[in-house]
């Protein structure tokens, strides 16, 4: 008798954690399905792009339209990455937005470390206001300051710097203006540096460190992790900026990537297997940074909800 | 820390507090100037007070420019919260290979424009795009719409694709505020046999309400700067069916050269934005829940 209930309960269990295990089994398949359904929506775009860019002219027309590319491991499956890239000069586009892209980047933590040290650390008349102001002005769209901005660089910045080769048509105004300013840079900075201790800063005092030198030796080799994330979030932001070439840049040798694309698609209307190599090459770096730096990046983007 | 110079803190916010006023509060006040002016690049500003202003109120294409900003403001808010939030709670699940999928639905929002636009682009094309083959191959359309050229659709177009670009940054987002939900409160609540259903709109839909709030601020003011999907899939046209504002300033300024008028238009979309921004904080206490420390 005993032994009789103590088969039945085992047998219920047993059953009940067999449904429980098929419902779970069906919920996960579930979510699988949906996550993949949701994956073609997302990457469909790019998957276009890439097949696009291995077709030959004559069969990117084709109706019904074909997902396998002609070219795809056929000789010269790489000719439209090859004439973009050298006949049309995305290689020196591509150089071009590394240079400017880098230089923002190196000056974003350079503004955004000192300053966000000091709004962090330091006791100074008008902080509080001024950085209030700081992350007010980030509310202005840059469609307000750009005609502003435009017409200074014109009359002022372009006489001025006429004998070291001007402004308009070079990379400064497409480096200087985010080199010296940063809302959401100098508040990551900011809130990271009031995460370390006083204690370690108090042993360097003690040690007789000058102010610059406990930022140096204290505080930036700790803010490491922020201080990628904001070079890559500059980075990204400043691959990818297409107003400010598109107003300041006219000699072809000077073109960003996000420029030549464009101008690309004004002269090459229905080249489309062209065109999209050239958005290939144009994503591709970001894609790589991204696949190795993802936790920095999407960290500071979610936090800060960041751009410029 | 009191071992400085007084003037040091200056010396550290010295190159931030140069940048501000060059590129950021002097263009600011500039441009607020500019707009009570008449001024061609080439030529000298004359000061002609509120005629921008009255020519923008009398121009038709303004009207047309200002309904579309704010067709794409309603709908692309909804649209990219909704979807990633979605998105968020697809993702929000210890499952084997999440990681890559969150990655993945990200991707969209770190790549260039420019470059995603061209794809679209070719995408919606009329005679030879896969859209339009799909419809015909699948669904018998003899002939599909002309997305990119038909009046009453390119706005929806840029919609659509400004949509696809930022839901996974909105979904990125909502996820960092699901994972901030205590584990405890939701257990409490399971075991008080609260069903799924009751769950979200009763516990996590509160408790991400400040979350919300992030986003949907952030949503908004990104809906009404909206210029690079323009530029490059549609420049505006046809005949300014889906030209928003930033475009429509991008545009006089630019393109025509005239930049007083287009100064009045930037802040036409200054007030708009602070309008709407001011009146979300307003209403936010009557639905984001205070942090109870």
């Amino acid at each position: 008798m005993n032994a009789a209930i103590v088969r039945r309960t085992v047998s219920a269990v047993t059953a009940r954690a067999h449904s429980y295990y098929a419902l779970h089994t069906a919920r996960r398949l579930l979510i699988y399905a949906l996550l993949l359904l949701v994956s073609v929506f997302t990457i469909f775009p790019f998957v276009w792009m890439v097949s696009t860019s291995f077709k030959s002219a004559g069969t990117i027309f084709a109706l019904p339209p074909q997902l396998i590319p002609d070219k795809l491991f056929q000789p010269g499956m790489f000719d439209n990455y090859t004439e973009v890239l050298y006949r049309y000069d995305f290689v020196r586009y591509t150089a071009n937005s590394f240079f400017v892209s880098t230089m923002t980047g190196i000056g974003q933590v350079f503004t955004a470390s000192l300053a966000g040290f000091a709004f962090a650390r330091m006791r100074f008349r008008g902080r509080n206001a001024l950085f209030a102001i700081l992350l007010l002005t980030a509310f202005f769209p840059t469609e307000v300051t750009i005609i502003p901005e435009f017409l200074l660089g014109a009359r002022v910045f372009h006489p001025i710097l006429q004998p070291i080769g001007g402004w308009m048509n070079t990379f400064a105004p497409l480096i200087v203006p985010s080199f010296m300013v940063g809302s959401f840079g100098t508040f990551l900075m900011r809130e990271f540096f009031s995460t370390i201790p006083l204690e370690l800063e108090e042993a360097a005092i003690i040690d007789g460190a000058s102010v610059f030198q406990i930022f140096r030796s204290v505080y930036l080799p700790l803010s490491l992790p922020s201080v990628t994330t904001l070079f890559l979030l500059s980075f990204i932001n400043n691959w990818n900026e297409l107003l400010r070439p598109v107003l300041y840049i006219r000699s072809r040798e000077l073109y960003t990537v996000t420029l030549g694309l464009t101008t690309f698609k004004g002269e090459f209307e229905s080249a489309w297997n062209l065109l999209l190599a050239g958005s290939v090459i144009a994503i591709l770096p970001l894609l790589i940074i991204y696949v190795f730096a993802q936790r920095y990046i999407v960290q500071g983007i979610a936090t800060t909800g960041l751009r410029g | 820390m009191r071992h400085y110079h007084p003037i040091t803190p200056y010396l550290f916010i010295g190159p931030m507090i140069g940048g501000l006023l060059l590129f950021r509060i002097g263009p600011i006040f500039a441009s607020f100037l500019m707009s009570f002016t008449n001024w061609n690049i080439r030529t000298n500003p004359t000061w002609i007070g509120l005629a921008n202003y009255q020519e923008l109120l009398s121009s038709d294409v303004f009207w047309l420019v200002l309904r579309n900003t704010f067709v794409f403001v309603l709908t692309y808010v909804p649209g990219a919260m909704i979807l990633g939030l979605l998105m968020a709670l697809l993702v929000n699940q210890k499952l084997r290979g999440i990681a890559f999928f969150r990655g993945l639905y990200f991707m969209p929002f770190i790549t260039s424009m420019v470059a995603v636009a061209l794809a679209w682009n070719w995408i919606f094309s009329t005679r030879y795009g896969v859209l339009n083959g799909i419809l015909t191959t699948f669904f018998g359309v003899q002939r599909g719409p002309a997305w990119l050229s038909d009046t009453n659709l390119t706005l929806w177009v840029l919609i659509v694709v400004s949509i696809w670009k930022s839901a996974g940054f909105q979904m990125m987002v909502f996820l960092a505020g699901l994972q901030g939900i205590p584990q405890n409160i939701i257990e409490a609540a399971r075991i008080d046999g609260a069903n799924r259903l009751q769950m979200f709109r009763h516990i996590v839909l509160p408790l991400l309400s400040p979350v919300t709030f992030f986003v949907l601020i952030v949503s908004i003011i990104d809906a009404f700067k909206t210029f690079e999907v323009t530029y490059t899939m549609t420049q505006g046209g046809p005949r300014g069916s889906s030209s928003t504002l930033a475009y429509f300033i991008y545009q006089n300024a630019f393109v025509y050269q005239r930049m007083g008028y287009a100064s009045s238009i930037a802040y036409v979309l200054v007030l708009l934005i602070a309008i709407v921004t001011i009146a979300n904080f307003w209403v936010r206490r009557y639905w984001v829940a205070q942090q109870v420390n």
